[in-house]
């Protein structure tokens, strides 16, 4: 404010700081009443949607946004202070995910609702006479609302004036409400009585139980302010697999107690239920046990083991956990496998075949037993010894020193999700699962190597997915010109062949363009994308059979020998077969980065007359990230083919190039996780805002996402570590020179 | 030779639009050496802002005296650059200058620009109904001809007379504000060499936003010609900015002469090549070709000039 008194004249107001803040506040709010809010409009007005939008009373909540966005940044140094209260984040990342729950998630799959969010939820269950009055009452208009806000704002007032007795009030407010929600969608889930995958009441039972745990911190914290990342860390240091541990812990109670293991016609049966119907049919007596006993007492007995070799840091108990889990995890199957055969041969009714109308319950089971061993395996090659690789807590707070198993039980958390989610899913999120998520992730992780590792701009990487695509139609026959007798190929068998065809389009493609530098290959690639696209569209000596592509591809199949597998046309099974090809490419490609080639790449990007002049053989190295991502483009184009069972040039536009592309800066350039993550967020986001926004209007969220993430994150969500090193040198973090003077003269410095 | 004369013409047309365009990518690519994959969507807002001025003078089925018609061309042409200029600073705002502060890898600026090309063309679909056939409305003959093209019976409309003539005026006016005026020579030392210029006592964040104005203002010209021309839509950008992008590159990106070069050079290979011989029957490549010969022209010309017809650098050649 005294800026304003302090202005140059000649300066104009705009200048002031303040003032433009304040407008570009305003104008974000402009911007937010603009995007939200139905499509209007007809060609003899436009104006109206833009009528619609800015001049209705509506246009003043969105200034109020605007408003307090303004107010909070300049605000913003008085705030600061209090952000490192113990128990501030956890109580933001508790309301945070209530309203994620109350405003944006599913809490019904029943038709009955209809978009099965929590608002129609609620006002349906409310006027039903036949619910339970417990859940009636916690369904009526605004009382969920209250509750949530009631504990949040108890619970911020205890951070703020910090009085355990408000902090205690503000636990038991939450853990109420949360338990209270819960228990009524479970009343609700019992009268609709269909099988369910809605999330939206565990998502708020959590985000509650987030607020009752951040109330009872600042309870129980005696400190002004809190090192939150430094706890956990010091705790976790010493007991690698413990999160294991404990995450296996909840989906083993959720698993065994509550959810369903078997759910033929609308039936919902628990491990209880399921035990007491296979109790009189010719179940084998080893399944039989399992659901009867054997299940509880192998998740009690290896979660104890597991618990106690982690909080031992014992090896040899490590492996004992880790054996105990895998075997675990085999019987799990084993019983799941028989439950489910079973049932349909003795007819339950719409029971349909093996492995058919399993609930969540027993993949929850397969998850805790696969997170379980994990965390016995982790235990088990941590080494024994305290303080092997971090010295004391205050290293730790001060990111000193690695801790043991981190990256592994991440590993642990994504491989159990890819495992036994799927299962798990609706039919809809398994095809959006293989079709957008696994197939674009795929992409990514080839466009990786040549975007985020040799530093080659590739806008034309779809058509390489195209050649893969039509490789494989026409060795199978789906297109006019047939091939040879001899030379007809089961889909599978494509793979090699379209991976070579791709290698030598990848050098076709690179040998003359190699000279060109950064932006002209760009459009040189950008034009060979294009021109792939119309070569397909014309359909030059029919070999494309044009604007109508190729179908009747069949589905992949094995015939090896004994084993006989044949992927079908549902979803799952092809996951598992992606999720195969992309684990061996990830293996691959791991060693890749870390190779000779690997650092060429590396020195390239980085400078590439450094690089030649160092005896890199650029022209060679560039070929090769050209034809190895051309290959693993044309693998994905393979599966695409041979799973969806028809192609067409409408697949393969420029704009799937661009977005892959901005999968790959998004999710962290250079990053292989990166790269995953990013495909897999970028092309989940579209398929989740179909519920929360008009689908035409899905791209228009999705840009702003991606321009937002740029803007305070351009490093990408999983930043590669070779380039967080050449920003900030390859030993230290640059904190450990800040915070760490007294580690670094007390227990002799890392370096 | 009548065909000849006719797809030349046409080219021309084609090309002077997608010159103007290129000049915004190339302007930009001149200070920041970097794409500005958002300008499509400067193009296609610069279309939309201008109908809705020129909406409210004129109506469909008016049949509008000579100078009235060059009054309203003026005032399209003005709110399409205003429009445009407006968007291209909002976009250095949002999508540039917070990057830059940041110091974010090059890539990051291609793909916030990407997000926010996404962004307004969805948004722009959302004001305007996604409508892909949205016309200007009709106020003369657009299609009559202005003359014939002595020794041949070869046309040229009126309306191809008027974008001609306006992006020559436009981009005589470009080259003499960068080669002769103050503004002119800051950008031109931002792109030679941007620390030495701040040294200078040139404020580079100024200079970068009016280049976007610029280019921006040029963009939305060419928005409101296409418009009148050809039919409008919120996806309207994508087609044209690629290839003007492509024209910006044949011509030697981050030079404006190279750049209006390659824009008309592009225009007319692309009429000219898919139709020959010029006989009036199709042509031996036929005009599903069209792009596939851009590219390959494009391929061709990099191949052997890899850095364009007319080389790089903003600051040397202009």
């Amino acid at each position: 404010m005294s800026a304003s008194v302090q202005r140059r004249p000649g300066e104009s107001i705009l200048s002031n700081p303040l003032v433009g803040r304040a407008l570009g506040c305003l104008a974000l709010s402009f911007v937010l009443a603009l995007m939200i809010g139905k499509q209007e409009g007809t060609q003899q007005d436009f104006g109206l949607a833009f009528r619609q939008a800015v001049l209705g009373p509506r246009i003043l909540w969105f200034l109020l946004i605007g408003v307090l966005v303004f107010v909070l940044l300049t605000f913003w140094p008085r705030v600061q202070p209090y952000l490192n209260r113990p128990g501030i984040r956890p109580l933001a990342v508790g309301g945070l995910t209530v309203v994620v729950a109350y405003a944006l998630l599913k809490w019904t799959d029943s038709t009955a609702v209809s978009d099965g969010k929590f608002g129609t939820l609620s006002d349906a269950a409310s006027q039903t006479g036949t619910l339970a009055p417990l859940a009636r009452t916690f369904f009526t208009a605004p009382l969920p609302w209250v509750l949530f806000l009631v504990a949040f704002a108890v619970g911020a007032a205890a951070v703020v004036i910090r009085r355990a007795v408000l902090s205690w009030v503000g636990a038991a407010i939450a853990v109420l409400a949360g338990v209270w929600a819960w228990y009524s969608h479970s009343l609700v889930q019992s009268l609709l009585g269909s099988p369910d995958h809605s999330t939206g009441a565990l998502v708020a039972l959590l985000g509650f139980l987030t607020i009752a745990a951040a109330c009872a911190a600042t309870a129980l914290s005696a400190e002004e302010s809190a090192n939150t990342r430094g706890f956990i860390n010091g705790v976790f240091a010493w007991r690698p697999g413990m999160p294991l541990v404990g995450v296996a812990l909840l989906l083993g109670l959720a698993g065994f107690a509550i959810a369903t293991w078997f759910s033929p016609g609308n039936r919902n049966a628990t491990l209880v239920d399921t035990a007491s119907m296979f109790s009189t049919t010719g179940l084998s007596p080893l399944s039989k046990a399992y659901l009867g006993w054997l299940g509880y007492v192998l998740f009690a007995l290896s979660l104890a083991l597991a618990a106690y070799a982690a909080y031992r840091r014992d090896a040899r108990l490590g492996w004992g956990a880790a054996g105990l889990g895998l075997v675990s995890l085999v019987l799990n199957l084993v019983a799941l496998h028989d439950i489910s055969a079973v049932g349909a041969s003795t007819a339950y009714d719409g029971a349909t075949g093996a492995w058919q109308n399993l609930g969540t319950g027993g993949w929850l089971a397969c998850a805790t037993f696969l997170l379980l061993a994990g965390a016995g395996y982790i235990v088990a090659t941590a080494g024994s010894e305290r303080g092997t690789i971090a010295r004391t807590k205050a290293d730790i707070a001060a990111g000193i020193g690695k801790i043991p198993g981190k990256s592994k039980a991440l590993i642990l958390f994504v491989l159990a999700g890819a495992l036994f989610y799927p299962p798990m899913a609706t039919p809809f999120w398994q095809k959006v699962l293989v079709s957008e998520i696994g197939i674009y992730v795929l992409l990514a992780i080839g466009l990786n190597v040549v975007v985020g590792w040799a530093g080659l701009l590739d806008l034309g990487f779809i058509a390489f997915y195209a050649i893969g695509s039509y490789t494989t139609a026409y060795f199978v026959g789906a297109l006019p010109i047939q091939p040879p007798e001899w030379m007809r190929l089961s889909p599978l068998l494509c793979i090699p062949i379209a991976i070579i065809i791709c290698l030598i389009a990848g050098v076709s493609l690179g040998a003359p363009t190699l000279r060109l530098r950064g932006d002209y290959l760009a459009i040189v690639t950008l034009g060979f994308g294009e021109i792939i696209r119309i070569v397909a569209v014309n359909n030059p000596g029919n070999f494309t059979n044009g604007p109508r592509g190729a179908f009747g591809i069949p589905q992949p199949e094995i015939h090896l020998g004994p084993i006989h597998i044949d992927w079908g046309q549902a979803s799952l099974q092809y996951w598992y077969l992606l999720l195969v090809i992309v684990g061996l490419v990830i293996l691959a490609f791991n060693r890749l980065e870390q190779s000779r080639l690997g650092r060429a790449w590396a020195a390239i990007r980085e400078d590439e007359v450094a690089a030649q002049a160092t005896g890199v053989n650029t022209t060679r190295v560039k070929l090769l990230a050209f034809a190895i991502g051309a290959s693993t483009s044309g693998v994905a184009g393979v599966f695409f083919a041979s799973q969806i069972g028809y192609i067409n040039p409408d697949n393969f536009v420029l704009n799937n190039s661009i977005l892959v592309v901005a999968y790959v800066v998004f999710g962290g350039m250079g990053s292989l996780p990166g790269a995953m993550a990013g495909a897999a967020v970028l092309t989940w986001l579209p398929e989740f805002l179909k519920d929360q926004v008009p689908a035409e209007d899905r791209q228009m969220w999705i840009g702003a996402v991606i321009l937002l993430m740029m803007i305070f994150r351009p490093a990408g969500l999983i930043p590669a570590k070779r380039r967080a090193a050449e920003l900030h040198g390859l030993d230290e973090p640059s904190s450990a020179e800040t915070t760490a003077v007294a580690a670094n003269e007390g227990m002799g410095a890392t370096k | 030779m009548t065909d000849f004369l006719n797809y030349l013409v046409l080219g021309l047309t084609r090309g002077s639009m997608y010159a103007l365009i290129a000049l915004g990518y190339t302007l930009v690519y001149g200070v920041l050496q970097l794409i500005n994959f958002a300008h499509s969507e400067v193009f296609m807002s610069g279309a939309f802002g201008s109908y809705l001025i020129v909406g409210m003078f004129v109506h469909d089925g008016q049949h509008l005296a000579w100078w009235q018609v060059t009054l309203v061309m003026f005032l399209g042409l003005l709110s399409g650059a205003l429009v445009g200029a407006a968007v291209a600073w909002g976009l250095e705002r949002v999508a540039y200058r917070p990057l830059r502060r940041r110091g974010a890898p090059k890539l990051a600026f291609l793909i916030s620009a990407i997000g926010m090309s996404f962004f307004l063309s969805q948004l722009a679909g959302k004001l305007f109904n996604r409508l892909s056939q949205n016309q200007f409305p009709s106020y003369f003959d657009q299609n009559k001809a202005v003359f014939t093209i002595p020794g041949s019976g070869a046309t040229v409309s009126r309306i191809q007379l008027i974008v001609i003539v306006s992006a020559v005026i436009m981009m005589v006016f470009l080259d003499r504000l960068v080669s002769g005026t103050k503004l002119g020579r800051s950008i031109r030392g931002v792109a030679e060499d941007a620390p030495t210029a701040a040294l200078m006592g040139i404020d580079i964040d100024k200079t970068i936003s009016r280049t976007f104005i610029i280019g921006g203002a040029l963009g939305g010209a060419a928005g409101f010609l296409f418009g009148t021309t050809f039919v409008f839509s919120n996806i309207m950008g994508f087609i044209p900015g690629v290839k003007a992008f492509a024209a910006a590159v044949l011509g030697g990106i981050g030079n404006i002469r190279g750049a209006m070069i390659g824009g008309l050079l592009l225009g007319v290979v692309e009429n000219l090549v898919p139709t020959f011989p010029w006989n009036g029957s199709g042509g031996w490549i036929g005009l599903q070709w069209t792009d596939v010969v851009a590219f390959v022209v494009l391929v061709l010309v990099l191949v052997f000039r890899p850095t364009g017809i007319l080389g790089e650098r903003l600051g040397r050649a202009a």
